[in-house]
């Protein structure tokens, strides 16, 4: 293998390995935080504590094992998920929960930090080589109350509201936005309840995509005849293009090659009206076969000895 | 020794109870006739034997009547079963991208290469869906079951499933019975609507004859046909990219092996698994609806449309195109796909009223142009009702 072909097979590798990487943990979101948890959702203790909620963004599942999540700038790998816990899996569009309860040991999804209300808290996702960073936020301090959090308008993008008051409810381990109807189909049902936008839109849409197939294949048609006209003009000996256009050279029909293909085979394989082959009922013989062989499909005899 | 026959005559009232006769409904036996008219139309009529086969012997397998409350995992819609495991290629959307590869692999795209304009008939055709998809919508069905029914006007029997099981599961079963007995139809429905729109004298136009297409254009083709057509509906990848993929294969000339298994064994092993779960899926109890019939009846009248709108279209092309370069109307019915059978309508027809005059290369044009335009009018509603 020459060098260039191994620079293209690496630049593929990266290419594919980068792609990869866009598929994985990048599309996880810080999606909701409670700072102060007096009444609020409980741990698997039956204890009240502050909790991060992360959203999977992407229509695939995505694991967080090996990633960390810290509240120290500084400090990026301070909580590293452990790798061998399967609920780290996180299913298309759905959260995590971690308890910030500094207590580790009460299993995965305990982190080894807390929380303090009257500060600024930072909170940070990195990736599992501990240097890039997937998602962060800060808290300003004194913005949440008890059993308030901070939470994005919707799942996964977008800006950042408290939550616990003026009706807006805390969610945690569930959609920030309730999904109950398809808004695409709310949409059509009350501004084109008959169709008409959607056929004309369609209709335009599915006109412009074999539109501009015709015209490229217009081009490329154009180009392909004008190869073959110059291959027609240097095979009859015609230098003159405007001689060559008269003579319609290389503008043979498919239907001429048909033809001269169709005689060419007839010739090269002997076809022709009247077969030499002889229909019979006489028995053909047959060639020995050892599959066919009584001998060796039988039992050996036993010897006495 | 009389608990003993108790026990016999127990056993026996349980086998019975068990058995398709004490558990026949009227539906079952009418689905069971529809399944038979189908294998019927199939043999003595040949009317599309690949598909209708394989649908009417699935009909008869899914309406054997059965305790559905003993759990004996037999029916298409009990999880676990071997017919619910076969039946995830349809529900889960994989069979019909493997059947445009092998459509893909088996497609000459050489008369739409020569004449590119005649894609733009493909594009008419697909009034069919959406005419269809108004009169869904006007008869009560939600925008994305009217979507699903409207695609039977693509006349894609794994288009129509593809997007139906994406919009609506429910009415998956009617829709593609309804796209591939109305594709089976196709010599009945087209050949007085295509008489009723033309003149003779538009009938016996004769059209240029199609020039030789190159290898490397034939190479370049699925490679520009996808960038275009799923840049533009990212949503209509899995069977654009699968059709233009299969294509490639067929072209490329260095991939003979996997090309002839695109189009052989995998296409065969799909449509059979395909039609037989399909046909299974009409389980009476799921099938025999109201809906049923008016979705029956909207297929028929997008096929109408969409025969209609292609004829129409090629007719006011012509308008706009020099003399030698018009167009016989008779190709126009051929943008609905149903390949080849459309074009193949367009043929007959044609020698009907000039013996000489030969249709079939020209009508393959608007014919696998209807294919790519059915496949990105799913792609569209896909994208918008979804």
């Amino acid at each position: 293998m020459n060098t260039r072909k191994l620079g293209v097979l690496f630049t593929l590798l990266v290419a594919f390995a980068s792609g990869m990487f866009a598929q994985s943990a990048t599309s996880l979101k810080i999606n909701e935080v409670l700072i102060t948890n007096q009444s609020n959702y409980q741990d698997d203790y039956g204890v009240h504590s502050a909790w991060i909620e992360i959203f999977n963004t992407s229509y695939a599942s995505v694991d967080l094992k090996g990633c960390f999540l810290t509240n120290e700038r500084n400090n990026p790998t301070k909580y590293p998920i452990p790798k061998a816990d399967v609920l780290t899996l996180i299913k298309p569009r759905q959260h995590a929960l971690f308890w910030a309860d500094g207590m580790p040991e009460r299993g995965t999804f305990h982190v080894n930090f807390t929380f303090d209300p009257t500060v600024d808290n930072y909170i940070a996702l990195y990736d599992s080589n501990g240097k890039t960073l997937i998602d962060e936020v800060t808290i300003p301090a004194n913005t949440l109350q008890a059993d308030q959090s901070y939470a994005r308008v919707t799942d996964g993008h977008g800006d950042w509201e408290v939550r616990g008051v003026n009706g807006k409810f805390v969610t945690p381990s569930t959609n920030n936005v309730t999904i109950d109807k398809n808004e695409k189909i709310e949409r059509f049902k009350e501004h084109d309840s008959n169709g008409v936008g959607m056929s004309i839109t369609a209709m335009s849409v599915v006109f412009l995509g074999l539109f501009v197939l015709f015209i490229a294949f217009k081009l490329v048609g154009n180009a392909a005849m004008s190869m073959m006209r110059r291959k027609a003009m240097k095979a009859s000996g015609v230098t003159s293009l405007s001689e060559a256009k008269d003579k319609g050279l290389g503008k043979t029909s498919g239907e001429v090659y048909a033809a001269i293909s169709m005689a060419l085979h007839e010739m090269q394989n002997d076809v022709h009206d009247v077969e030499e082959t002889v229909l019979t009922i006489s028995k053909v013989k047959r060639t020995y076969s050892p599959w066919s062989s009584k001998i060796y499909t039988l039992r050996e005899t036993p010897h006495r000895k | 020794m009389g608990d003993f026959f108790n026990l016999i005559g127990e056993n026996m009232q349980t086998f019975w109870g068990y058995t398709g006769f004490a558990n026949a409904t009227p539906g079952h036996l009418i689905m069971i006739v529809v399944g038979l008219l189908f294998i019927y139309l199939a043999i003595a009529k040949e009317f599309e034997p690949m598909l209708l086969i394989p649908i009417g012997f699935g009909i008869l397998i899914g309406n054997i009547p059965f305790n559905m409350e003993a759990g004996l995992k037999v029916g298409i819609y009990e999880e676990g079963s071997v017919l619910n495991i076969l039946y995830q290629g349809v529900t889960s959307g994989w069979y019909p991208p493997l059947i445009f590869l092998g459509i893909g692999a088996m497609t000459d795209f050489s008369a739409l290469i020569s004449n590119p304009k005649l894609m733009l008939i493909g594009a008419a055709a697909q009034f069919g869906i959406f005419g269809a998809y108004m009169i869904a919508l006007a008869m009560g069905f939600e925008p994305n079951q009217a979507g699903a029914i409207g695609i039977i006007g693509g006349a894609d029997g794994p288009t129509a499933i593809f997007l139906s099981s994406k919009l609506a599961p429910n009415l998956m079963g009617a829709i593609a019975v309804s796209a591939y007995s109305y594709m089976a139809l196709v010599p009945v429905i087209q050949p007085p609507i295509m008489r009723l729109l033309t003149t003779k004298k538009e009938r016996v136009m004769r059209m240029r004859p199609p020039r030789a297409v190159s290898h490397t254009e034939k190479v370049i083709f699925p490679i520009v046909g996808l960038l275009l057509t799923c840049f533009l509906v990212p949503s209509g990848l899995p069977l654009l990219g699968m059709l233009f993929f299969g294509n490639l294969l067929k072209e490329s000339g260095v991939t003979r092996r996997l090309a002839e298994t695109a189009r052989g064994p995998l296409i065969d092993t799909i449509t059979i698994l395909l039609g037989v779960t399909v046909g299974a899926s009409t389980q009476a109890s799921e099938f025999l609806t109201f809906n049923s019939v008016k979705i029956f009846a909207l297929g028929a009248l997008s096929f109408v449309i969409a025969t209609a709108s292609g004829v129409i279209f090629v007719k006011i092309f012509n308008l706009f195109l020099k003399k030698d370069n018009r167009i016989n109307p008779l190709i126009g019915n051929a943008g609905v796909s149903a390949v080849p059978d459309s074009a193949r309508i367009s043929q007959i027809l044609g020698l009907e009223y000039d013996p000489t005059n030969y249709l079939l290369m020209h009508a393959m044009g608007p014919n696998v142009a209807g294919v790519i335009g059915s496949a990105v009018a799913a792609g569209i509603l896909l994208g918008f009702l979804m």
